[in-house]
């Protein structure tokens, strides 16, 4: 039976409830052991020494001093890694996919490429002879030439960042649907814009951190802040170990949002600890972390968009550059996800995208929380709202009339096939807002601005993802869940004790729950892409399923009733006409008929192979969550400053697991948003990174947050159990747009360029003499 | 990680506090709140080799002495903010204070760290201008007063002579028919000011403006004081046009940087857009007889 | 070799007196964290911004990244563990689990202690002088709402004398 119509027989005792996580009660009682709370007897501390400069070469390295310093036990360079170089896959995943494969240097040999790319490694015995066997290690460098914007990168003469790989160019997609030269010549209007985005940090309160040691039997195993344990396997490949002489621990995250996706200290305490055979601790500090740690891809993105005067939309013409730093990490899959669903959540017949990622001398970026796909929600959602105006269209209306519908197909050619909620959450965040409310003072202006957006969930079908899951009962009844998925403090480990229990009959404070060990749980793939409640959310359930026809089997004989007609409740099996048999008494009889009192399960996601996008074939994603935010803003004419004082979040998530998670997911990635469109900034001059503190890396305090009102919807077609869909990331892609369409409407100021600091809208507003201080692209208002 | 390893002195009186510097020469640094001190250690921008704790110096007091407001320098900025004597006396201290950082830095940070701190964005330093403060020095040469806007040099440097400790600081005590604001503007709630505007203004009973102070911080490598703003409305009546008038005067009269987080010109603007909006609030409640 | 000074302090620690000997230069958060074993305080930035070092000290909520340990002698130090009970959690905390306040818990600790400490000063804060009182606490997973509809709640049962 489905798992709906499960729920609806059990009565939906767990599953939908706001139900306070385990995990939550672990952290306030501080019984949480995160990844720097970790002592182990004997252990060193280790430290990365990281390239002042984001150009250079290495002339000379010279560890000597460093090594002769008392306490300190270990201090590697790239020699002394045993295949420093690796080809990293998509992370956690079994599926090759060509374009996807990216290069990377654990420690860097004779160049480095961005300000902070590790150079060495030293492991001491305590923190202060780690910084001081830093300090010893000599470094001559020769400063080289370096390019820090993706066009100068693609000049014929630019500097080459990977001199082997003959052009700055990472990788492209195209995708060519219908005509665009006939449907612009139809369009009867036509709105261009240019839209930049900026490098932001994940920034998320835990720094990086981990400690490694070689267990009694000889496994190297990494206790780490990882969203992704399936990192064992790199970890072996550097060291030249079998992959079964690793094993990776996830910790429960203070925050990951993509930056703990790729390897962070693993390897290197891999390294250490296999060196010295002794447990090592490493600990990046915030500024460490806020120099080097990779960064979100800032997005050039061109639009032409043409419609005809009743708001159909006839033609999009997208060009995309992005950043990918000084190494590919998920570059070209990010690249792929914006120009998957650059056009938007609408039906337009006729698309060109062009799309590029290219290599600088600025910090590698990589994965972080939207991933693409949120970078191009500031672009079309604002070309909506130029067409409205245009029009003279309300902006609700102009999105529904364009709103793709089940059965209809993305530009790229696949074909949706569940429920497309635009319409409603367009309506439904629109009509929060609520009656509209005067200015506060003289001197400011209100605006409201809508925005739209759909963001895929589960990873792409072409890595044909799947994850594990068992599920067992106790003799005593009490349920056990092992998966390994690494929680990052949303709720994923106690969602699943939420399934489980609601599979089972069990109260969700009668599972136990063993999460994000590649040793001892069962593979869940990575706690990424809004994949895990779909994945192992779809695991769990099947497990638990099968575990509960398995003894509801037994049941059956027992009660001398059909398993079907069977409930479990409060230890208890029920059958219709009252009689009960209590679970213990199940599981004995179990056990003694040799029935198993657990299960193993794997979901296997949507799979599907490579396609050209260009020819428009097919299926990228499994599926999508649609969202609209809808903005209320709050300008200062004088200063330019934006406040936003209203804010209301709609999303369809299918069906909410646990609704009081699904708001806080909602609340957090909207308010990340509004960092994003309004304070954050990595600032870098020539890839000197200026913003390596919390001083000077501003995201939003409690004062810049809105009370964001989550609209939760509710549709039932997602492809997680239940027929839930991921919220992850989805909140994240529409706040700058909404808060850029509120600006215009408010003082008729059109902002293409993140983030929107006062002095922007100020500049517009009183046209300042001298220049803006921007990223060095000048500021366009297109 | 924390500061890299320092000899560490206590002091319990401001001679051993002076004495203990002179000796540890240019390696030694003040102690106070450490609001300022210890992140620069923890970053490694300072390291000094000693560190003279003057917590336990006995400048913690707080009295009137007839016109003036006499605080020592170690006086906490969450006095400043909460304390009734401090609101009723000195309330532009009391405002500028509630803007210093958050919570924390105010438990601790005190009013002489502050400005012999000398950061050209903090509040404090640009309320000393405004208020006409007075600063007790002592060192190794004794004890001298030095006037507030003498006191700032430049970008965190000030007069203070090597070994020399800002004990005390005096401020006059609000007279009636004055009024003050401060206004602030900061990207974020809490963080140091792009542009902060400190006003202070008495009116005479014909209902002009028998004193006025405007003092900036943001524009320059140290606070400074507005005084084509102060001319303007000195002996006026100060109604829109006139206090608009001292507001761009103001503007006119700075020549701020241009840094990552704000242009030169976006400083200038905000300059007239504060000083505007601090001499309003501050007109209003001279004219409520201070009492808003 | 830098030099260094040992110092002898003596401080109350969520009510049990710790007699220690450290090196002046080490912190606050560094003496909790690396010689007493007090885990709930956290390192978020060594800056004194982030707010997840917070405890209070004497109540008052200081950044013990900022609080050299030389200092301590004769204080009182309160940790988030110090409002808990014979592990059975403090109002306030059971307030953020019940109201989804907690998502990743790295902020909570700093969350907690700091409005724990302002309420005992302001019971009637509103609202919006609760989000004042908070925004030296940095968090990135909730948006804050659920945090001050957590804060709010226990303001309120406390006021009605629950």
């Amino acid at each position: 039976m489905g798992a709906r119509e499960l729920a609806e027989r059990t009565g939906w005792r767990v599953v939908g409830k706001p139900i306070p996580r385990h995990d939550a009660w672990d952290k306030v009682l501080a019984r949480t052991a995160y990844a720097a709370d970790w002592e182990m007897p004997g252990m060193l501390v280790g430290k990365v020494l990281r390239s002042p400069y984001p150009s250079a070469r290495i002339l000379r390295l010279d560890t000597t001093r460093a090594r002769s310093l008392p306490g300190v036990a270990a201090v590697l360079t790239a020699r002394d890694v045993p295949r420093n170089t690796l080809w990293t896959d998509v992370p956690g995943q079994t599926t090759e996919v060509g374009p996807l494969r990216a290069k990377l240097h654990v420690l860097a040999e004779d160049r480095v490429r961005y300000q902070g790319e590790p150079v060495a490694l030293v492991a001491a015995e305590s923190e202060e002879t780690a910084e001081e066997a830093l300090r010893a290690i000599e470094v001559d460098y020769e400063p080289l030439p370096g390019v820090f914007d993706p066009l100068d990168a693609l000049a014929p003469d630019a500097p080459l960042v990977h001199p082997d790989s003959g052009s700055n160019l990472l990788a492209r997609w195209n995708v060519q649907t219908g005509d665009v030269a006939s449907g612009f010549a139809r369009a009867e209007v036509v709105v261009e814009g240019t839209y930049r985005t900026q490098f932001v940090d994940h920034a998320y309160l835990e720094p990086e951190a981990g400690v490694a040691w070689v267990d009694a039997d000889g496994v190297l195993t990494i206790r780490v802040a990882t969203q992704v344990i399936e990192h064992f396997r790199d970890v072996a490949e550097v060291l030249g170990l079998p992959h079964n002489k690793v094993r990776v621990i996830g910790t429960y995250l203070g925050g990951g949002f993509g930056g703990k996706e790729d390897v962070t200290v693993e390897v290197f305490l891999g390294l250490l600890a296999w060196s010295t055979r002794r447990p090592v601790k490493m600990v990046w500090s915030r500024q460490e972390s806020l120099l080097a740690r990779s960064k979100r891809h800032p997005f050039v993105m061109r639009y032409r968009t043409g419609a005809l005067r009743t708001g159909e939309l006839v033609a999009q013409e997208v060009e995309l550059v992005a950043d990918a730093g000084a190494y590919a990490f998920l570059s070209a899959l990010v690249l792929l996800y914006a120009t998957t669903v650059a056009c938007g959540p609408y039906r337009v017949p006729n698309v060109s995208v062009q799309a590029r990622t290219v290599y600088t001398n600025n910090p590698p970026t990589s994965a972080m929380r939207g991933f693409g796909a949120m970078q191009v929600v500031f672009a079309y959602e604002q070309q909506m709202d130029r067409l409205a105006r245009a029009l003279g269209m309300d902006p609700v209306e102009l999105r529904v009339r364009n709103a793709l519908r089940k059965g209809d197909r993305l530009p790229i050619g696949q074909v949706l096939e569940t429920h497309v909620a635009i319409p409603e959450v367009a309506r439904r965040a629109w009509e929060t807002l609520g009656p509209p409310q005067p200015p506060s003072a003289p001197h400011l202006r209100v605006g409201r601005g809508l925005a739209c957006n759909l963001q895929p969930y589960g990873r792409i079908v072409w890595l044909h993802d799947w994850a594990s899951a068992w599920v067992g009962f106790e003799m005593d009844g009490s349920v056990v869940v092992r998966t390994g998925v690494p929680d990052v403090g949303a709720g994923q480990a106690s969602s699943l004790c939420q399934i489980a229990a609601e599979v089972l009959g069990v109260p969700v404070d009668r599972v136990t729950i063993h999460v994000s060990d590649s040793a001892l749980t069962p593979l869940a793939g990575t706690t990424t892409a809004t994949r895990q409640l779909m994945m192992s959310g779809n695991a769990v359930l099947r497990a638990a399923s099968e575990l509960r026809d398995q003894v509801l089997r037994v049941a059956a004989q027992l009660l001398e009733t059909p398993a079907a007609d069977l409930q479990v409740e409060d230890g208890q099996v029920r059958a219709p006409d009252g009689r009960t048999v209590p679970m213990v008494r199940v599981l004995r009889e179990c056990a003694r008929a040799g029935v198993p009192r657990s299960a193993f399960a794997t979901y296997h996601a949507p799979a599907g192979d490579p396609i050209d996008l260009e020819r428009g074939g097919g299926r990228v994603f499994p599926d999508f969550t649609y969202g609209a935010h809808a903005a209320e803003v709050e300008v200062d004419t004088e200063t330019g400053a934006v406040r936003v004082r209203r804010y209301v979040a709609c999303h369809d998530v299918g069906q909410a697991i646990n609704p009081q998670s699904v708001e806080g997911q909602i609340q957090g990635g909207a308010v990340m948003g509004l960092g994003y469109a309004l304070l954050e900034k990595v600032a870098l001059d020539r890839g000197n990174n200026l913003t390596t503190t919390f001083a000077t890396y501003l995201i939003p305090t409690s004062m810049e947050a809105p009370d964001v009102v989550p609209v939760v919807l509710e549709s039932g077609e997602g492809m997680g159990p239940f027929g839930a869909r991921g919220i992850g990331e989805p909140p994240v892609g529409p706040p700058a747009a909404a808060v850029a369409n509120a600006i215009y409407d408010a003082v008729g100021v059109r902002v293409t360029e993140l983030p929107v600091w006062p002095e922007t809208v100020a500049r517009a507003i009183h046209g300042l003499e001298g220049s803006p201080k921007t990223q060095g692209e000048g500021g366009h208002h297109a | 990680m924390g500061p890299r390893p320092f000899r560490y002195e206590r002091a319990t009186s401001v001679a051993e506090a002076v004495e203990r510097l002179r000796r540890g020469g240019p390696g030694a640094k003040v102690l106070a709140g450490g609001q300022s001190l210890v992140p620069m250690m923890n970053l490694r921008l300072v390291e000094p080799e000693r560190v003279v704790d003057i917590n336990d110096l006995p400048l913690a007091h707080l009295r009137r002495e007839d016109g003036v407001l006499v605080l020592g320098a170690l006086v906490r900025h969450h006095t400043l903010e909460e304390s009734e004597d401090v609101r009723a006396l000195c309330p532009l201290l009391s405002e500028a204070a509630a803007w210093v950082g958050n919570a924390r830095v105010r438990s601790l940070g005190t009013l002489g760290g502050s400005l012999a701190h000398a950061d050209p964005a903090a509040e404090l330093p640009m309320a000393s201008l405004a208020l006409d403060a007075e600063l007790v020095l002592e060192g190794p040469e004794g004890r001298r007063t030095v006037q507030a806007p003498e006191f700032f040099r430049g970008s965190l440097a000030t007069a203070l002579e090597p070994a020399e400790l800002v004990t005390e600081v005096r401020v006059p005590v609000r007279e009636p028919g004055e009024g003050w604001a401060v206004e602030e503007f900061a990207l974020r709630y809490g963080d140091f000011a792009l542009v902060a505007a400190a006003a202070r203004v008495r009116l005479d009973r014909d209902g002009r403006v028998a004193h006025a102070r405007v003092a900036l911080a943001g524009v320059g490598a140290t606070p400074v004081r507005a005084r084509g703003a102060e001319d303007r409305l000195t002996g006026e009546l100060p109604d829109p046009d006139r206090v608009e008038g001292a507001a761009r005067a103001a503007a006119e009269g700075v020549e701020p940087e241009s840094d990552p987080h704000a242009s030169a010109g976006y400083r200038r603007h905000l300059t007239y857009v504060l000083t505007r909006r601090a001499l309003e609030r501050a007109l209003n409640r001279a004219r409520e007889g201070g009492l808003l | 070799m830098r030099e260094r000074t040992r110092v002898s302090i003596s401080f109350e620690l969520n009510g049990t007196h710790r007699h220690l000997e450290v090196d002046a230069h080490r912190t606050l958060l560094s003496v909790l964290r690396d010689q007493l074993g007090t885990l709930d305080v956290k390192e978020g930035c060594d800056e004194g911004v982030c707010g997840t070092c917070t405890v209070l000290l004497d109540g008052r909520p200081v950044s013990s990244c900022l609080v050299l340990a030389a200092r301590l002698d004769g204080a009182r130090v309160t940790t988030m563990a110090g409002l808990s009970a014979d592990g059975r959690p403090h109002p306030l905390q059971e307030a953020f689990v019940r109201h989804g306040a907690v998502q990743c818990g790295f902020c909570t600790p700093g969350m907690v202690l700091t409005a724990y400490a302002y309420l005992r000063q302001h019971p009637a804060a509103t609202r919006e002088e609760l989000r004042r009182a908070l925004a030296g606490n940095l968090c990135r997973c909730t948006g804050y709402a659920k945090i001050l509809d957590a804060v709010e709640a226990y303001a309120r049962e406390v006021s009605l004398g629950r």
